[in-house]
């Protein structure tokens, strides 16, 4: 039940994306763009943090030390 | 007719506070979304150390915050207080993003503030996570309906004025919140603010790095904020080029300032990478052009041309000889707002109405209008061009910088290898002034750009002010700037002192300050337990 709930809620979600998505991509391009610029740029930023911890464990597992970032 | 000095001074205290109060949004708007990223990591894997940057950074952005709603609080009040003709002319149409703008700040933005600051122990990951995005999306919905506000002024759309109410209508809400100008300036000024957040994100860590403190969190916090200054200065260069483009059909004297073009020439036009220009002799002094560059960034083609000043003058002048029996029409509507061959004379000459206000400073009773006046008002029409020209090159250099040096500390980064380039890290931290200028240089183009007008091509700044008396608005003027200077003095001193601070050690005496304090409900407060909730 809960999945089926979650599974609806990210339905919804959806069909709203897809609405917005028609709506700005005739009226408001440049709002468009920065929707989808804005959440590039984050998830992009993010990985690089992401990307630094991975080089830094796999650095830590070669020497043999605990990996970095796990507080 | 209201004092011209009167005029100077509310433009001047407008300017003022608008320049103090855009030194804090735009870190606002990056900072928001950097915050966003790091417990976007913190979240999805569970490091402590994501948590703890976006607790640190959290800190000083709300410092930034605190300061940049205090400031801008009073410029919503001048549009009543020293621009009440504006006002009364065009709030129908202004008033709405106004106020969806202050319920965005106050309520949305706020709400959502409160919970990502004291919230950090009393929400779950998942739920703080989606406060953060909501913060940074409210903050940036904020400033998306000042500057549909600020399009409408630049390029009115979705508006028309009533000859019987003798003020503008709103004739279309969509058309107000898709004009080209509202959207190309939204998208460039926000994403101007990403650039903000991430030079001083890098800059302080690059302190850190410096000092060889926080090493951990200052070189995550650095690598995340070069990746997303290097895609948001890439944004923002190209968007400030969409602009352009939109400017040069909305706006042709606004460019015409910006690219010091006086005399209309064939295409392809060379662009002026240095001028000097003289308002008076109309002409540059030292021009170093680069041939047929200005055709490929205003038309996108190397055929293409746009107006100069000369010709944009020329059309003036017939405006204006077209708006005067506009204003004389409104004039007779006045004294009977029923007189059809009024209105008949109105709607025939309605297009050209700011032009016969523009000249009615020189000639207040337009049956005497003499020719040099006319040519006076059709002088009038183009904005400062020295002012604008050098603000635009301000803008643009200090932009193609951050890129340059985006680039660079990206690619050492990546390599893992900031930590030695000390002169990287020094630079980054020289670099933290240079998108505060560039904004400011930006706001600047953007509205000296737009004189004489306060709505382009409709409602003169001449006659948009109040009538205060010139003691007035001295006195406010310097109160404001004496103010605001202090705001300035706390926030730098609040800045300093928490980056000096630093982060607080997970663990740490500091970190457990921040624990939640047990609720009044019916106990002593402090016979409460003092413990502390973690999810770490």
């Amino acid at each position: 039940m809960r999945s089926f709930l979650y599974f609806l809620l990210f339905m919804v979600v959806a069909v709203m994306i897809v609405v917005l998505a028609a709506i700005l991509g005739d009226e408001g391009a440049w709002y468009f763009a920065w929707l989808i610029g804005t959440t590039m740029i984050v998830l992009v930023s993010a990985a690089g943090g992401a990307m630094l911890d991975a080089t830094e464990d796999q650095l830590a597992r070669r020497q043999g030390g605990d990996p970095a970032g796990h507080g | 007719m209201i004092n011209g000095t009167v005029v100077d001074l509310s433009r001047l205290q407008f300017a003022a506070t608008a320049l103090y109060h855009f030194l804090f949004v735009p870190l606002t708007l990056g900072m928001s979304f950097l915050l966003a990223a790091m417990e976007t990591v913190y979240v999805t894997t569970g490091r402590p150390i994501y948590r703890q940057m976006a607790m640190f950074w959290g800190r000083l952005f709300m410092i930034n915050f605190a300061l940049g709603v205090a400031t801008g609080l009073t410029m919503e009040f001048q549009f009543g207080t020293n621009w009440s003709f504006y006002s009364s002319f065009v709030g129908d149409i202004f008033g709405a993003p106004l106020a969806i703008e202050g319920l965005m700040a106050f309520f949305m933005e706020s709400t959502f503030i409160g919970l990502m600051v004291f919230g950090w122990h009393r929400l779950s990951k998942g739920q703080h996570l989606a406060v953060t995005w909501l913060v940074a999306l409210a903050s940036n919905l904020s400033a998306l309906w000042i500057l549909v506000a600020n399009g409408f002024m630049q390029d009115p759309q979705g508006a028309a004025f009533d000859p019987t109410t003798m003020r503008m209508h709103l004739t279309s809400f969509q058309d107000l919140i898709f004009s080209p100008d509202a959207q190309s300036k939204f998208v460039h000024t926000s994403i101007a603010g990403y650039v903000t957040g991430a030079i001083f994100v890098a800059g302080v860590s690059a302190y850190y790095l410096l000092r060889k403190r926080h090493v951990d969190l200052a070189k995550r916090s650095f690598r995340m904020a070069v990746l997303f200054g290097v895609l948001a200065t890439i944004g923002v260069v190209t968007l400030g080029d969409a602009l352009g483009f939109v400017d040069a059909k909305a706006q042709p004297t606004k460019l015409a300032a910006m690219e010091g073009l006086w005399k209309t020439e064939e295409a392809p036009l060379p662009l002026n990478l240095i001028a000097f220009p003289s308002q008076a002799k109309q002409r540059n002094y030292g021009a170093v052009q680069i041939p047929a560059v200005l055709s490929l960034l205003e038309t996108h083609s190397l055929y293409g041309t746009v107006p100069a000043i000369d010709a944009l003058e020329r059309q003036a002048a017939r405006q204006v000889e077209d708006g005067i029996p506009a204003v004389q029409a409104l004039e007779a509507l006045s004294r009977n707002p029923q007189d059809p061959a009024a209105l008949a004379q109105f709607d025939a000459h309605r297009e050209d109405l700011g032009y016969g206000f523009l000249v009615q400073r020189y000639a207040p009773d337009l049956a005497r209008v003499t020719p040099a006046e006319i040519r006076q008002a059709a002088k009038d029409s183009i904005p400062p061009v020295a002012a604008v020209f050098w603000s635009f090159r301000v803008m643009v250099g200090l932009g193609l910088a951050m890129l340059a040096f985006f680039v660079l500390a990206t690619l050492y980064s990546l390599r893992n290898r900031v930590q030695e380039k000390t002169w990287l890290l020094k630079l980054a931290l020289w670099m933290i002034p240079l998108p505060f200028l560039a904004d400011e240089a930006g706001w600047l183009v953007a509205e000296l750009g737009r004189q004489p007008w306060t709505v382009y091509g409709v409602l003169p700044t001449w006659m948009s002010a109040s009538t205060h008396s010139v003691g007035y608005m001295a006195f406010s003027l310097i109160g404001f700037v004496v103010l605001y200077s202090t705001f300035i003095a706390i926030e730098m001193y609040l800045m300093v002192r928490t980056i000096r601070l630093g982060p607080a050690e997970p663990g740490g005496p500091r970190d457990r300050e921040s624990a939640p304090r047990p609720m009044l409900s019916g106990r002593p407060f402090a016979a409460a337990p003092q413990v502390a909730k973690r999810e770490d």
